[in-house]
């Protein structure tokens, strides 16, 4: 833009401007129109006010652009932006990983009504099923190339499988008509296993995967956004420091050439400008900070502990696949070990020390976080109070599940890990239900089991599931705060700015033209 | 003269500033035209380096196979070792780009360094000599002389962590834990089933597996911490190598000859940053 520089008069008490020069025309030519020459004195304030106002309107096209990339940032993030399908679509995981689990809880609890247990099982998996329909729904909204869009497919069609392997499951456990405990035809067990595996191995892997495609897409714009508000406060500054030099070159020019100590149009210009790009700088500094909250504090934090209740629900079913299934028990006791490590990670290699570890943690927390996993990421982002609290209510939630997890799994008859060395159990059983150990101690039969699941344990998840969204939820609110700090912030701007930059204009216009009109 | 040149740096400095902008700092494999990638050198099946200092193993074919589907432009390829105890220090310090070495996620791990993937989720299993019966699961190890390799820990797993009392022989490496089961000084050797797989394939109809997993060992690529882009790309590469049928290839190609029964849909993703 600055190719054609003309050669300066020597003697130019202040240099014309180059923005300018293409205007002035190349040197060679001969007798350029008047008003162009530069020599003059009129050609001078011509070019010295061309320049501010190109500096004035570069900086108005940099803010703008700005403010618009700080705005596209907060849609992103915001109410109706792919920041929010992207935590529908980590829904589906959920709901996937809640119709298996209420599918092995139906097939557990067989033809009772456990007070009404049943009931709520079934509805579940209807709601859970309704749920991923819309989960997936998003999801293929938001899929942006092929092979996202062949993982939502194959989620689609494995999930008309998963159905149907599991309504059979379920019909075959009708007819069976057991009480609380393992169905007896072993076609049911057959049907389910292998429903679970396609679960297990092909939906839940897909529907993980989806969610972090649709992650992808968030932080890429995100760190855009970011990044050009970031930029284009810089630019800003440099577009407004170049319309204030022009502006003082030109009042410096103007009082040299014509003895006057002020034009106070100039003045007036000036300071709108000054004014104008300190209020602009300051606003992007904190729709960037606003950004970054919104997105450090909420975003990431919501959808990892979105991604921790699934996993964590994904586990809870395990406990019932693990009274199911005696045969691959050892394989589920493993799975459950594996997730509830992916959740909150300590240094334990098995369950007996993992539950003993939760108990380190719970009394450390805040002061130490010795804990790895989601909740551990989470320990390291929270850094309100609020988010603290919400954090350590959740951990003693957790630490309370995992104390009935021990419990379930010392009272299954078949577990073969604890033969010996067994605890009594605090269950107000029915006397003729409890069947003699090999050790000759009572130990509840299956049915009890089944019904602890059911009850003790299915509620301290609950409340363990529910101080999980409770903290979600604290940093969802951080979001929204963090959204509608940075839209109010905005908010005005869209007739603040032109209006400035046209008062700007306008002052130095009514500055420069009588000087001008001198020449006439 | 001065305030001419000032201008003219502001201008430029002004709009050089609003147009690059969205360029990042941080290095990613992906602005390479050669990528360095660390693999087991002595690992049959998995990453081996033969004697014309060829790499050959699934964990090789899978990094080509990655690497080939990464966006831009065509890559070079070149393998090195990447000792177990190394693999942290080679990727932090960018000595290497890419680890694929059968090398497990784990939470202290992450701390170190980035994963893609898992490419697979391979699991602890137990292979036996193809005449033996009575072993069908983990349990059935009780008072079975059982290979122990030092410094590995699937054994451990075995006795202390599930507390199946099983006899103990002492071994310094895998591979003569297998030489132990041909000869019979051992009756089972339990690890994750690809490494098994790697050495069952080169003696087919020898042994045979028991097929019960009983461990999730995902088996990531490792990447430096700060190449979220690479980790991204290197995840939609494994997707599509699923998609396309080409892992399943693979896992034929140097496991198909094991009764190993392995998963040929895409695991679950740790995901990146």
């Amino acid at each position: 833009m600055t190719t054609s520089v003309l050669p300066s008069p020597p003697a130019a008490p202040s240099a014309p401007p180059p923005a300018t020069a293409p205007q002035a025309g190349p040197p060679a030519r001969p007798d350029p129109p008047r008003r162009l020459r530069l020599r003059t004195v009129p050609g001078r304030i011509r070019a010295w006010t061309a320049a501010a106002v190109v500096a004035l309107l570069a900086l108005f096209g940099l803010a703008t652009m700005a403010i618009s990339d700080a705005r596209a940032g907060l849609d992103v993030l915001g109410e109706h932006g792919a920041g929010r399908q992207v935590v529908t679509t980590a829904n589906l995981y959920y709901a996937l990983s809640d119709m298996d689990t209420q599918v092995a809880n139906l097939l557990l609890i067989g033809g009772e009504r456990l007070g009404g247990v049943r009931e709520e099982a079934e509805k579940r998996y209807e709601q859970s099923r309704a749920q991923a329909s819309e989960a997936l729904l998003q999801a293929a909204r938001l899929a942006d190339d092929e092979t996202e869009r062949e993982t939502v497919r194959s989620l689609l069609t494995k999930l008309g499988e998963y159905e149907r392997l599991a309504e059979r499951a379920r019909q075959l456990n009708e007819q069976d008509g057991h009480t609380a405990g393992r169905p007896e035809n072993p076609e049911v067990l057959r049907q389910y296993r292998e429903a679970t595996e396609l679960m297990r191995l092909e939906l839940l892997p897909q529907a993980y995967n989806a969610t972090l495609d649709s992650g992808v897409l968030v932080r890429r714009t995100y760190e855009e956004q970011h990044a050009a508000v970031q930029t284009g406060r810089l630019a800003v500054a440099a577009a407004g420091l170049a319309t204030l030099v022009a502006l003082v070159g030109l009042q410096v020019y103007l009082a040299h050439r014509f003895r006057r100590i002020l034009n106070p149009a100039l003045l007036a210009a000036t300071v709108v400008v000054t004014v104008l790009v300190g209020l602009v700088m300051g606003l992007l500094d904190r729709e960037a900070a606003n950004l970054r909250t919104a997105k450090q504090d909420g975003f990431d934090s919501v959808l990892a502990l979105k991604r921790a209740q699934a996993i964590s629900n994904s586990l809870h079913g395990d406990q019932s696949r693990y009274l199911l299934d005696p045969d691959a028990a050892d394989t589920y006791e493993q799975v459950y070990l594996d997730k509830s490590q992916r959740v909150l990670h300590t240094d334990a290699g098995n369950l007996k020390k993992y539950y003993a570890s939760l108990r380190t943690v719970r009394r450390e927390y805040p002061g130490k976080v010795t804990f790895l996993g989601l909740l551990g990421d989470e320990a390291n982002n929270a850094r309100t109070k609020t988010h603290r609290d919400a954090l350590a209510e959740t951990l003693r939630r957790y630490e309370a599940f995992q104390q009935t997890d021990e419990r379930l799994r010392r009272m299954n008859p078949s577990n073969q890990s604890n033969q010996s060395n067994q605890p009594q159990v605090n269950q107000t059983a029915d006397p003729s239900q409890v069947t003699q150990s090999q050790t000759g101690r009572p130990r509840p039969d299956l049915s009890q089991v089944v019904r602890f699941r059911m009850a003790d344990v299915a509620k301290a998840f609950d409340e363990y599931d529910k101080s999980l969204m409770g903290l979600a939820d604290s940093h969802e609110r951080t979001l929204r705060a963090a959204i509608k700090n940075g839209e109010d912030a905005l908010g005005g701007w869209d007739y603040r700015l032109p209006a400035a930059i046209l008062a700007a204009a306008v002052l130095i216009f009514v500055g420069v033209r009588p000087r001008l009109q001198e020449y006439r | 003269m001065r305030a001419r040149i000032a201008l003219v740096g502001l201008i430029v400095l002004a709009v050089a500033a609003a147009g690059c902008g969205a360029g990042g700092d941080t290095p990613s494999i992906l602005d390479k035209d050669e990528l360095v990638i660390g693999v087991k050198p002595d690992q049959p099946g998995l990453g081996l380096k033969k004697r014309n200092g060829v790499y050959e193993g699934f964990d090789v074919d899978v990094a080509k196979e990655v690497v080939k589907r990464l966006p831009g432009q065509r890559r070079r390829v070149r393998f090195v070792d990447a000792p177990s105890s190394e693999r942290e220090r080679l990727l932090r310090e960018r000595k290497v780009d890419l680890v694929v070495a059968s090398y497990s996620i784990t939470p202290k791990r992450k701390t170190m360094v980035g994963f893609a993937g898992p490419y697979y989720v391979a699991h602890q299993d137990i292979l036996v000599r193809q005449n033996v019966t009575g072993i069908t699961n983990v349990r059935d190890l009780r008072g079975r002389v059982l290979c122990n390799v030092e410094g590995s820990n699937s054994v451990a797993r075995v006795v202390e962590e599930l507390e199946i009392a099983a006899n103990l022989v002492p071994a310094a490496s895998y591979s003569e834990c297998i030489e132990k089961l041909k000869t019979g000084s051992v009756e089972a050797v339990s690890t994750d089933d690809l490494i098994l797989a790697g050495f069952a394939a080169a003696e087919a109809g020898r042994f045979k597996f028991v097929n019960r997993p009983f461990t999730d060992e995902r088996y990531g690529i490792g990447i430096h911490q700060d190449d979220i882009d690479g980790c991204e790309a290197v995840n939609k590469a494994i997707t599509q190598m699923y998609q396309e049928g080409t892992a399943k290839t693979l896992l034929d190609r140097w496991f198909g000859k094991t009764d190993l029964s392995y998963t040929t849909t895409v695991p679950e993703f740790e995901g990146c940053g």
